[in-house]
């Protein structure tokens, strides 16, 4: 594993309190108990704050919308963090 | 059980941590949690969470912390119903105002309304809220609430008009508030937007938002009854940077009120004014000396070479900090130094320097030996008859810190940073002494202290008590609680832990309703002597059925024990009594970790007891018609 995924999952974990929660790129809110608008937030929120990017206002609740899933919002954050490096 | 000892090791070593370590430990922590939710049960996990929360702690962690505060069964049904009514959304800052507040010891029902929905909920009868009975409504509001605001070309008069009826019209609704459930209002200042769309000139225009948004709010202030307590976040948005305050990503996508960090700081606030509200703020701010109050070590330099004032950059550091405790000292917290020190050497920058901003006199209570700081405080604490949990305890020395965090899990101990310029910011972010009320006895607090110890002097001059009691001419006002004295005794009623009957705390607008309904009485005393002015002392709450009157709530200041007062205000039952034609009067004692105090209470006035359910006793004087008055020294003030 990736070692970004590796800290995005760990942050998954954290927010919605699963320590067995694994990632894959096509999971979406639906697959994930707890995934609401509240939950949302505040995986938003601290990726902002444990990974030290910043999502754009059209992003913060773009992997709710229809086509996109975890896969694709790796990619979203990998493009962040290149980005800064 | 090794795992069991390591597993507290770890929840410990991150109680004692300051930050930063604190967040790399955080991770460890939630792990320690969990073995101790399986080893030792879910409300001990709960305990250690609850000693965990602080407003230094991110979002996140916050946000993780409170899967563990959810509360058992066995927990105390003691609950305060607090309506959160927004504005913006506030599920988020709800959930972190409960994880504070129940940090702080004030354990919540809330209830939230939906987005936006502030107005309708509270002026439609038979709402959702109105069946709630909310004894605490938050008024969530932030400045896109504000109903009128004025175009730039309106003319000056219009503007005027439209800022009385915004203040109209919130004014209506705090008094639905007080009409329907005689609730404590929390109103927010409006925050300053950042953005001024006229420049500097803006200042000059009185349709400028800005300058239209801080006339309102010091309309607000000015025209709010005791009953609303004005939570000001205009002044946090100002501390965080009106920038930084206001994320609109996160507005424009969630309709937060403001970014996640500041929501923190937001939700910490408003929970340290109710928990004030309720009596929990904190009274003592016990210090250090070396490298706390001035720079080196008193001991070996002496007073003439410790760094302070003027001409020293870290010594105007401290000096800063000095002024700012000496600042707190005179709205009414009490000052306490305890230090590792040789007594006499750690008085002197006291008695020798001349630009120390804090003064002995300032000091309620000087502790400086070579015991460790845990018995220290624990005297500290005896001496001045307060309790551990209202101590703040500040010391530069990260050692002394974890020590008494780990021994003396009551006291709370803020991080202090290694340059004392940051002091002042590191206390203040805790909030630990928030107010809801500025009476006479704060502002004369220190001075109460300073003359206990005049009459312990005159304690140790007299023969026996009676001649000492004697020798202080002791003179008590007793009346009902009015306009004047309402702060006052809602107050004492609420911050009174010991000599305290019942525990039953009572709110401003509950204790107006009582003072003005026959069905109660209401009593306040207040005592002077021939040392000083103690102010309002006592207040008892009664109730009125028939042939008995029924003592509800009994009150008194631990300053004033052993005086006779009780017996007094005892007194004073009686001819209350007779003139009601009652020939009964009962009383409860309801037993609290606090209150040990006053356990014979009753059996000590003559009463007797009538039942006992093993904890609470209750009590009751017959034949009050034909007892005499028992003997005291404090006479009434037209004796």
């Amino acid at each position: 594993m990736s070692e970004l995924r590796e800290r995005v999952q760990a942050i998954f974990r954290s927010v919605f309190g699963d320590d067995t929660l694994v990632l894959s790129d096509g999971m979406t809110a639906a697959d994930v108990d707890g995934w609401d608008s509240l939950a949302h937030i505040n995986l938003i929120i601290a990726i902002e704050q444990k990974l030290g990017v910043k999502f754009a206002t059209a992003e913060i609740s773009r992997l709710k919308e229809p086509g996109q899933n975890v896969g694709s919002f790796l990619k979203l954050i990998e493009g962040k963090m290149a980005g800064r490096a | 059980m090794p795992s069991q000892t390591s597993h507290e090791e770890g929840l410990l070593h991150f109680i004692e941590a300051d930050a930063p370590a604190r967040h790399r430990l955080f991770e460890s922590f939630q792990a320690a949690l969990k073995t101790a939710a399986r080893e030792e049960g879910t409300e001990a996990a709960r305990r250690w969470a609850l000693r965990a929360l602080q407003p230094t702690l991110s979002y996140s962690e916050l946000m993780s912390l409170r899967r563990w505060l959810v509360r058992s069964e066995q927990a105390p049904p003691h609950v305060l119903r607090l309506a959160v009514l927004g504005g913006p959304t506030t599920t988020q800052l709800t959930q972190l105002v409960e994880s504070f507040l129940a940090g702080l010891g004030v354990n919540v029902d809330v209830y939230e309304a939906g987005y936006g929905l502030f107005r309708q909920e509270l002026l439609t009868p038979g709402s959702p809220l109105d069946a709630f009975r909310p004894q605490l409504v938050f008024l969530a509001t932030s400045n896109r609430d504000v109903l009128r605001c004025p175009r730039l070309g309106d003319p000056a008069q219009h503007v005027e008009r439209l800022l009385d009826q915004e203040l109209a019209d919130w004014n209506s609704l705090w008094e639905i508030a007080r009409n329907r459930w005689q609730a404590t209002v929390i109103q927010n200042t409006f925050e300053i937007p950042p953005i001024r769309v006229m420049g500097h000139y803006g200042i000059r225009h009185p349709a400028a938002a800005e300058t239209y948004l801080e006339r309102l709010n010091l309309a607000l202030a000015a025209s709010a009854p005791p009953h609303v307590l004005l939570h000001d976040v205009r002044a946090l948005a100002a501390e965080a940077g009106a920038s930084a305050w206001f994320d609109p990503r996160f507005y424009f996508d969630a309709k937060l009120p403001c970014g996640p960090d500041c929501l923190v700081a937001y939700a910490h606030s408003v929970a340290s004014l109710i928990a004030a509200s309720r009596g929990k703020s904190r009274k003592v701010l016990v210090l250090d000396l070396d490298n706390t109050l001035w720079g080196d070590v008193v001991g070996d330099v002496g007073a003439g070479g410790i760094r302070l004032g003027q001409g020293l950059p870290d010594g105007e550091a401290f000096f800063a900090f000095q002024q700012y405790c000496k600042a707190l000292q005179e709205r009414g917290v009490v000052l306490a130094v305890c230090s590792k020190n040789d007594e006499a050497r750690a008085r002197e920058p006291f008695t020798l320097r001349t630009d120390m901003a804090l003064k002995l006199t300032d000091l309620s209570c000087f502790i400086a030996n070579w015991n460790n700081k845990v018995d220290n405080l624990r005297e500290i604490a005896r001496v001045l008859e307060l309790g551990l949990d209202s101590f703040v305890f500040v010391d530069d020395n990260p050692m002394e810190r974890a020590v008494v965090r780990r021994f003396l899990p009551a006291v709370a101990v803020p991080d202090m940073p290694e340059d004392p310029a940051g002091f002042v910011a590191a206390l203040h972010q805790h909030r630990y002494f928030e107010m809801t009320a500025f009476t006479a006895e704060d502002a004369h607090r220190g001075h109460h202290y300073a003359e206990e110890g005049a009459r312990r002097q005159l304690a140790d001059q007299a023969v026996d008590i009676d001649s000492f009691l004697a020798s202080l001419e002791m003179r008590a006002r007793c009346e009902p609680v009015g306009e004047l004295s309402l702060e006052r005794a809602v107050q004492l009623v609420n911050k009174s832990n010991q000599f305290n009957l019942t525990t039953r705390r009572c709110s401003v607008a509950e204790m107006r309703a009582r003072a003005s309904d026959r069905a109660w009485r209401t009593l306040t005393v207040s005592l002077r002597d021939r040392v000083g002015d103690s102010g309002l002392i006592s207040v008892l709450i009664l109730v009125h059925e028939d042939s008995r009157l029924v003592v509800d709530t009994w009150v008194m200041s631990c300053r004033v024990l052993n005086r006779g007062v009780e017996t007094f205000v005892l007194n004073q039952l009686l001819a209350l009594a007779r003139g009601l034609g009652v020939s009964q009067i009962e009383g409860t004692y309801v037993p609290t970790p606090r209150n040990g105090l006053v356990r014979d209470h009753y059996r000590r006035l003559g009463f007797a007891m009538a039942r006992s359910d093993g904890e609470t006793t209750n009590w009751v004087l017959t034949g009050v018609d034909r007892l005499d008055p028992l003997p005291t020294h404090v006479l009434p003030e037209d004796a």
